[in-house]
């Protein structure tokens, strides 16, 4: 897999979403305006998720805790630390970030399905501990009003800020990915033996990429607890785990862009659902498995081909 | 106070056992964790909850066949998903073998909260098995001891059915080497098919058995299919012997945990499968189960 390479073409499909989003956010009302910023929240965990699953081979059952550690480590920065907003703006990813390097230490030890559990205990772990220490992080009652929601922004407002937030970060995530140690990750994550043979530390590699996931799904968690103006243990749960590890299948593992389109995907299909049924559980469970069975390399696979039939794309 | 403690601990890791062994045998086998197996445990519960008030309410020959129902429905839940579904994708990126579990995951759910509602549902205990023991100070409920005993006589069953029968000679080899098994005639799909089967009823039986020890909702299928999870890394994928151990250290450290530090409890047992899988570095490798 190659890096990211950007086509006169995917620049102009870029800049299109932008516009249409953009378009809907400030057409739509306020309603469409949360609906869109959760979306783009989202696609920014996802693409976390997806950095560390697409580039470094790394399937992680746990991604959650480092949103939560995002929107607790802000959250508890403004309550606890008495920081200003803008001050503990810089705590959630640090925390996050910090929760990566710890978590990462003990888990880039395992490979494979090993991997997956003891990331997924990480993520429990801290779950737990938001949801019991009702002393310092309020429990199951999570903590509220402690600032206002969008830092009081309008909704249309507050969605054109996460774009640009997710702008960035995509624009970080692309520019690591094309570095050096983008490609030590990527070495690593094919052939960690080869990667090793060629003087990589293949654990040390691994643990940067964790880390570097983590700090961004930070990111995201705390751009959610502003969203909510609230913080709560779920954030770390498995919920959001299992909904953003199958935001990054339905988007296409192996392609940058497949985080942002699941959550695309995904949020607006959950949004849309009830006009069709009542029973999102079931209506995503058969859309998975249809997918499993027909499509194993997810929605961005359709995508490349469709581009590669009309001679159009370069790869992705 | 302990000693009762301990006995629940045994009863829970009993039940932890039946449903660990299921996913450890499947993994063995074929190498997928299936994530929707606490989805077959809730679903045995709630199959359970609906058939005790019918067939011979309040006894406790009624409870047991209620239960043996609920394992034979999910065993049929499980096999039309490893034949309809999983059979499909065998061979390919084990993420996807994964995620099309997780698809049962919502399935399921959504199935039971559509059929039973999202309310947590109580099944009656058998009159018979309501009291308690007396040894000296300690009041024992009987329940725990039946269900103990019950599970015992699954796992015993079980085992000598892996051990002594064809199916359980064929089960070893499917484990031991597939490609092998495959090369001397033996019907792989067979094996998949089968192992699929017996996992999911285990996994409904557990379901059944524990149901009148707790609420049944629908949230179970995610707290037990972690507990499970945890279970089988303790005792390494795929070893049925390591998963027995497993769960009993599962099972008794919640129980005291409750006791001692209910707050850290799940974080104790978290705590102990981060430190064997670490300690073992690259887990455990799964050996056959024998």
């Amino acid at each position: 897999m190659s890096g990211l390479h950007m086509t006169p073409l995917r620049w102009g499909l870029v800049i299109a979403a932008v516009v249409v989003l953009e378009l809907a956010n400030r057409l739509g009302g306020a309603g469409m305006s949360l609906v869109l910023a959760e979306m783009v929240i989202l696609a920014l965990f996802a693409s976390s998720l997806n950095l560390l699953m697409s580039y470094g081979h790394m399937v992680s059952f746990g991604h959650s805790a480092f949103f939560g550690l995002g929107a607790y480590g802000f959250t508890l920065a403004v309550t606890k630390a008495g920081l200003p907003v803008e001050a503990a703006l810089v705590m959630g990813p640090v925390v996050a970030a910090a929760g990566g390097l710890v978590f990462g230490a003990l888990c880039v030890r395992l490979t494979e399905i090993y991997f997956a559990m003891l990331t997924l205990a990480c993520a429990q772990i801290t779950y737990t501990v938001l949801f019991q220490w009702y002393d310092f992080t309020g429990g199951d009652t999570g903590i509220t009003g402690f600032m206002p929601a969008r830092f009081g922004l309008t909704e249309a407002n507050f969605t054109t800020l996460t774009v640009a937030v997710l702008a960035v970060c995509l624009l970080l995530m692309a520019r690591l990915i094309a570095s050096p140690l983008g490609l030590s990750i990527r070495a690593v994550g094919q052939d960690r033996y080869r990667a090793e043979a060629l003087g990589l530390a293949p654990r040390r590699v691994q643990l940067v990429a964790f880390t570097v996931a983590a700090t961004f799904a930070g990111v995201a968690g705390m751009l959610f607890a502003v969203f909510q103006g609230a913080a709560f243990p779920d954030y770390a749960g498995l919920g959001f785990t299992l909904d953003v590890l199958i935001m990054v299948v339905l988007g296409g593992l192996h392609s940058f862009w497949g985080g942002v389109i699941g959550a695309v995907v995904f949020t607006q299909l959950r949004h849309w659902a009830p006009l069709i049924t009542g029973h999102w559980g079931l209506l995503l469970g058969v859309i998975l498995l249809v997918i499993c069975i027909a499509l194993p390399h997810g929605l961005a696979s359709v995508a490349g081909r469709l581009s590669r039939m009309l001679g159009i794309g370069g790869r992705a | 106070m302990i000693w009762v403690q301990l006995v629940n601990g045994l009863m829970e890791g009993m039940m932890l056992f039946l449903i660990a062994s299921g996913l450890t045998l499947i993994f063995g086998v074929s190498r997928i964790v299936n994530f929707a197996h606490g989805s077959l445990y809730m679903l045995g519960a709630f199959v359970t909850y609906a058939l005790v008030p019918v067939i011979a309410p309040g006894t406790v020959a009624g409870f047991f066949a209620a239960v043996l129902l609920a394992g034979l429905v999910t065993a049929l839940v499980g096999v039309a998903f490893e034949m309809l579904a999983l059979r499909r994708i065998y061979g390919a990126d084990p993420l996807m073998q994964l995620i099309i579990t997780i698809a049962l995951v919502f399935i399921i759910r959504d199935a039971v909260r559509w059929i039973w509602g999202a309310n947590s549902q109580m099944v009656p205990m058998p009159d018979a098995l309501m009291g308690a023991l007396v040894i000296g100070d300690n009041y024992f409920p009987i329940f725990p001891f039946v269900i103990f005993g019950a599970g015992l006589v699954v796992v015993l069953a079980m085992i000598g059915a892996i051990r002594f029968t064809r199916a359980g000679i064929l089960l070893r080899a499917g484990t031991d080497d597939r490609g092998m098994a495959g090369l001397l005639g033996i019907n792989e799909k067979l094996i998949f098919t089968g192992v699929f089967a017996a996992g999911s009823f285990l996994a409904g039986l557990a379901g059944g058995m524990a149901a009148p020890y707790g609420d049944v909702n629908y949230l179970l299928d995610t707290t037990v299919i972690v507990s499970a999870f945890i279970v089988c890394v303790i005792g390494g994928l795929g070893n049925l012997y390591g998963a027995l151990a497993g769960a009993m250290v599962v099972g008794v450290t919640k129980a005291m945990g409750v006791m001692y530090f209910p707050r850290l409890s799940m974080v104790l047992i978290f705590l102990i499968m981060a430190v064997v899988l670490v300690a073992r570095s690259m887990g455990r490798q799964g050996g056959p189960a024998r």
